[in-house]
This record gives structure tokens, sequence and C-alpha cells, in this order.
């Protein structure tokens, strides 16, 4: 919801709240402002009509029965409120009534006065009426100046979000934000501008690090192969030494190796590709394929390929290599002898199927890091997390799917 | 599993007609001496340069063959030497090695000229192939033709001659036999061998098999022609070929 509707929302349970609030109290203390005057007016009346009968010694004239009605002794003197029907409206009008005694001629009169009181629903009409005019000028003269607030007051957030949107950590310049007078936003920019500087320089600082970590690792390795390398060539090398000097050989291959992925993982993770070139993907598959045919033949696979659509996508070329080198790779790789490998490449997607063993574990997380099938394989077992990494990296989705009926595992990669 | 190793062609062995001057730029001491040495034992005669200083004054002053940069140098940037010898029209072919192996400093590497790029660790047998295929491309004066005891071997043609017989290999064995070519009176390590056949393929669990498998059937072949048997088995680590 925005921020403006949810304000308005509230604005207008205040102001509904208050209308009412404001009604009540208005109208009971009208209506009690109304009836005191009329008291006021009764109890004048009343001595004014005491003193007249007392300096005339005679009953007024009745000219107005509904004002004033002259009654036998029966009457008890009071001040109240009472209805009476009008024959004129045809309807029932409050009164306010005060009766009292007087003597005429040594005889006990009682005389009523009445006082008709403005009609509640008359006030009330009045009361609502004025309330609601002005709770709708109040409500849509906020409205109207909320929406041109939040047009003009909150330009410069929008202008912020519209350059955080916009930000890309790997570009060299840091985010510039306008300047704004209001302080709350000018607060807010100054934080998102440090918050991207720092997380900028965490990333060159990562960037670097993966880098130079590659760097420190791989040479004292280079030395290791190198200087075990020329080990080996000296033919006074005791058997037993060679055996030793094989596992230091290999254990510093393998190490490498698992250095290399990791690095590349960690590459990717970081976005550090960013040149996207068309690569024909159709004749990366032929290469791999190529590349395998002495696994497959081995295995005596059944190679099935086709449709093979010219599909280009823009992918740094060497992930491409990577992404279907390590795909075709794992389906060899766990291909069972004389099994099938069904390669399919649509627009849409690349399916790679093979055969093989029913898995017990859930196949995506053989997606995870370092997690085989096999765990005595020396690979490191990384090769189908770099190839969820690059799918992920560019928006591609990796998906697998099981046939029961021939073991099939399918590995899907769709655009 | 796939890193992101490119695959470059097999390498092509020649047998040198005159001594090939070779700069080595590496400051790490003791893969530089590891080089020096190994470099020497093959043959080439061998320079060295520690820094970036070094090597930019000896490529000014002095004619190489080849030069073997390596990308981070404490005081510069190996790119900068490749620069500087294409700028000056050097004839020297240039292979790089780089711990970083940062696809941006390969493609930029060769897109100045480098002619390869090799990234560390790497088989000391394969810079070898890898620089005998520079100096051959380079050296079009030089014999086209690889001669090796009762063998001659016309790299552009595939073809392979025993006792002046043609033999005919598959394209493994074929790989194989000018690997062993380029490395002469060396121990090929198994993995040496199936990284410079399979690239990013060779830890796959069979690999090692194919080898044994391919070397049988070379040597079987070499053997049907009447060649000597000059293809050596080093138990447990590899093949060797004999000059002798």
């Amino acid at each position: 919801m925005k921020l403006l509707a949810r304000t308005n929302r509230y604005y207008l349970g205040l102001s509904a709240l208050l209308f009412v609030l404001g009604t009540g109290v208005l109208y009971t203390g009208l209506q009690h402002a109304l009836a005191h005057e009329v008291d006021e007016q009764l109890q004048q009346q009343r001595t004014y009509l005491t003193e007249r009968i007392r300096v005339t010694g005679a009953l007024p004239t009745i000219t107005m029965p509904q004002e004033l009605t002259i009654d036998g002794p029966t009457r008890s003197e009071s001040l109240r409120d009472t209805v009476i029907f009008d024959p004129v409206e045809h309807e029932a009008v409050p009164f306010r009534v005060i009766s009292f005694p007087v003597t005429v001629q040594g005889q006990r009169h009682w005389l009523t006065l009445r006082k008709s009181l403005l009609e509640t629903e008359d006030i009330l009409k009045v009361i609502l009426t004025v309330m609601l005019a002005v709770m709708a000028l109040l409500f849509g003269s906020l409205l109207l100046l909320n929406q041109w607030l939040s047009r003009w007051l909150w330009a410069p957030f929008r202008r912020t979000l519209k350059a955080l949107r916009g930000y890309q950590l790997q570009q060299p310049q840091s985010l510039v934000l306008p300047a704004t007078p209001i302080d709350e936003f000018s607060e807010l920019n100054q934080a998102v501008a440090q918050l991207t500087q720092r997380v900028a320089a965490d990333y060159r600082a990562l960037k670097e690090f993966t880098e130079n970590a590659a760097h420190e690792t791989q040479t004292p390795l280079a030395i290791m192969q190198a200087q075990l390398e020329q080990l080996v060539q000296d033919p006074e090398l005791p058997e037993r030494a060679v055996g030793a000097v094989q596992h230091v050989y290999r254990a510093a291959l393998r190490l490498s190796r698992l250095h290399q992925a990791l690095t590349l993982l960690s590459k990717i993770e970081n976005r550090q590709f960013t040149d996207g070139v068309p690569v024909q993907l159709d004749a990366v598959v032929q290469e791999k394929l190529r590349q395998l045919q002495d696994f497959m033949e081995a295995k005596e696979l059944r190679l099935e390929v086709g449709p093979l659509a010219p599909v280009s996508a823009v992918m740094h070329p060497g992930l491409a290599e990577s992404l279907i080198g390590n795909l075709l790779q794992n389906a060899v790789k766990h291909n069972l002898p004389g099994g099938l490998l069904r390669v399919h490449l649509r627009a849409a997607a690349l399916e790679i199927t093979n055969t093989g063993p029913e898995l017990r574990t859930d196949p995506m997380l053989l997606l995870g890091r370092f997690r085989k099938h096999n765990a005595a394989s020396e690979s490191p077992g990384l090769g189908l997390s770099i190839a969820e990494q690059i799918c992920t990296y560019y928006g591609f989705r990796l998906s697998y799917s099981f046939i029961p009926a021939g073991t099939l595992h399918t590995l899907r990669v769709t655009f | 599993m796939y890193l992101l190793a490119a695959h470059w062609p097999a390498a092509v062995a020649v047998v040198f007609l005159y001594s090939v001057k070779i700069l080595i730029v590496e400051d790490e001491a003791p893969l530089r001496t590891t080089l020096l040495d190994f470099l020497r034992h093959s043959g080439y005669i061998c320079e060295i340069a520690e820094n970036y200083e070094q090597a930019h004054e000896k490529i000014k002053l002095y004619q190489y063959d080849c030069v073997l940069v390596d990308l981070t140098l404490p005081d510069g940037s190996g790119l900068d030497l490749v620069r500087t010898l294409k700028a000056d029209h050097s004839l020297a072919g240039v292979l790089i090695i780089s711990a970083r192996g940062s696809l941006d400093d390969k493609v930029q590497g060769l897109e100045l000229g480098a002619d390869d790029y090799l990234q560390k660790p790497f088989h000391l047998a394969e810079l070898n192939a890898r620089l005998r295929s520079i100096i051959r491309r380079r050296q079009f004066q030089g014999q086209r033709h690889i001669m090796f005891r009762d063998l001659t071997i016309f790299p552009d043609q595939t073809l392979v001659l025993v006792k002046d017989q043609p033999l005919t290999l598959t394209r493994r064995e074929y790989d194989l036999l000018l690997f062993l070519l380029a490395n002469p009176n060396r121990v090929l390590t198994k993995e040496a061998i199936a990284e410079h056949i399979w690239g990013d393929d060779a830890d796959m669990a069979d690999s090692f098999d194919f080898i044994y498998t391919h070397f049988k059937n070379l040597r079987k072949k070499l053997q049907e022609h009447g060649a000597d048997n000059y293809i050596r088995t080093v138990y447990g680590l590899g093949y060797k070929l004999e000059t002798a």
C-alpha cells in the first residue's frame, strides 16, 4: 500500500471520530443552552404576570391558549417538559412548561406558561450539515495537499530510489545522489552513499583477495609441482622415495585443481565476469563431446545427439565452455557401462540425459559443494556447483528430473 | 571437472638446428631456478631476469627466440613487457606464465600478441611442448620435420615414418608420440600426459587406463614396423622416451 493511501486512511479515521464526538458535544451543549434560555424566559414571564395580577387584581386575558392557560386549583407548582400535538403542522412539538399559583380576590388560580422548544431533529440536522460540510472540506483539502506534497516533497526520495536501482557494484564510480534541502532525505542519502561506498570497498577488497589468494597459492604449488617433476628425473631416486614423491605430487595437483575451482566459484559469485559475447552453444557442445570421446568409448556409451539447434547465448566464452563441459562430464562420469547419453539443444533449453544408478539422496543436494555420489572419487565434486553458479549468474535455471523406467537422469538448463 | 583452461592444439616438436635462446622472467627464486635447470637440460640457452627492470633492460639489449613472462612482477606487469616486445617489432615468441588465471589477463595477453598462455602451476613437459611449438612456428627457415632415431615425422602432414615406412596412428597415439618427442630423455608423469591430452577432463577416473592402453598400442605398432623400443615405462610414475 502506498504511504499516501495509508496516511489518508488514518486521516479519514481520525476525522470521522472527531466528527462524531464534535456533533455529540455540540448537540448537547446547544440543547442545554437553549433549554436554559427558555427557562429564563418563562421565569421572567411568571414574574411579570404575578406583578401585573397583583397591581390590576384581575386575571390576564387569554389570547394564545397554547402559551398561557388558567386552570382550577388542581395543579402543583412545576417546571417541566411536555409534548403537545400541533394541529397545524400535524406533529408533536416539544414544550417547556411552567405552572404556578396566583391569588385573585382571595381565590387561588393556576397559571400555566408554555414555550415551544426548538425541535431536536432540526438542531441535529443543522449540526450534521455543518459538521459534514466542514469535514468534507477539511478532508478534501488534506487529500489535495498530501498529493501535492508527496509529488513535490518526496521527489528527492524517488530520485534516491532510482539512483539505487541503477547502481551496480562493479561500476568504478561511486553512487552520486542529488542534494536535497530536507533533512530526513539528506540523511538518507548520506547513509545510502556511505553504505554503497562501504559495500563497494568490501567488494573491491574481496576481488583483490581472490586474485591475490589465487596468485599466492598457485605460485607455491607451481614451485612444488616443478620441483617434484625435476626430482623424479633423477635415476638415483630410491624406489621407496618414488611412492612418496608421487603421493605428494598428486596431492599438489589435486590441491591446485581444487583451488582453481574455488577461485572460479567465488569469481562467479562476486560477478567478476562482465563481458559477454554471443557464444554458439551447439559448437561448444560438439567440441566438448569430441574431447570426451575417449571416455565415452571406454564406457561404450550410446550417444544420441539431436536436435542440436544453432543456439547462441551472450556469455563469457570460458564460462559457456565450463558450463557445458561440466554437465557433459557429469553425464559421462556417472553413466553405466553401455549406457545412454542424450544431448538436446533447443532455443529454450539444453537437456543432457544419462542412464545411471538411482540416487539415494536429494539430487539437488549434489549441486552443493563437495557433494559427490562416490565419496572416494579424487574429483573435488565441484563440477555441478560450478554449473549451477554459472546458470544463476546468467539467469538460467538448472533443473533435474528422473525417469525410473530406464533410470534416466536429466539435467536441463532453461535459458 | 571443467575449469577455465582453454585447449591449445597439441604441441609439435622440432629438432633444433641451432641453439635457441630463451629469457626467463620470473620473480619467484625457486621456480626460476627450476625453470632454468629444466630448460638448460632441454637444450636451450637461457638467461634470467628477476624483475621487470632487469627484463626490460635485457629485451631492449638482446635478441631472444622466446621470452617466458610471468605477469605479476614486484616492480611491474609482465603485460608491459609484452607491449614493449611488440612495440619493438621483436621476433621473439612470447609465452605468458601466470598464477592469476584471470581470464582477462589471458585474453589481454594474447591480444597483445603473446603466442601462448600457461597457467601456474603447470607441468614442465607441457611448458616444453608449448615452447617448441612457438619456436617451430616462428622459425620458418627451420626444418619442418622431426627426426628421432628411426622415426621421421612431418607434423604438417601428420605423417609418421618408421625406417621410411609410413605408420598409421590414431589421433591420441600421434599426440602422445609428439608429446614424448618434445621431451626426450625425461620422465613424463601420467598426470602431465593426461592433462596434455584431455585438458580439463584429465581428472576423469579412467584417464590413466587410457594412457596405458594408448601407449601399449603405440608400442605395438612401432614394434610391428621394426622400430627400436625407445618408449620406456617408468614404474609408478609414467613414461620416458630414451634417446639411446
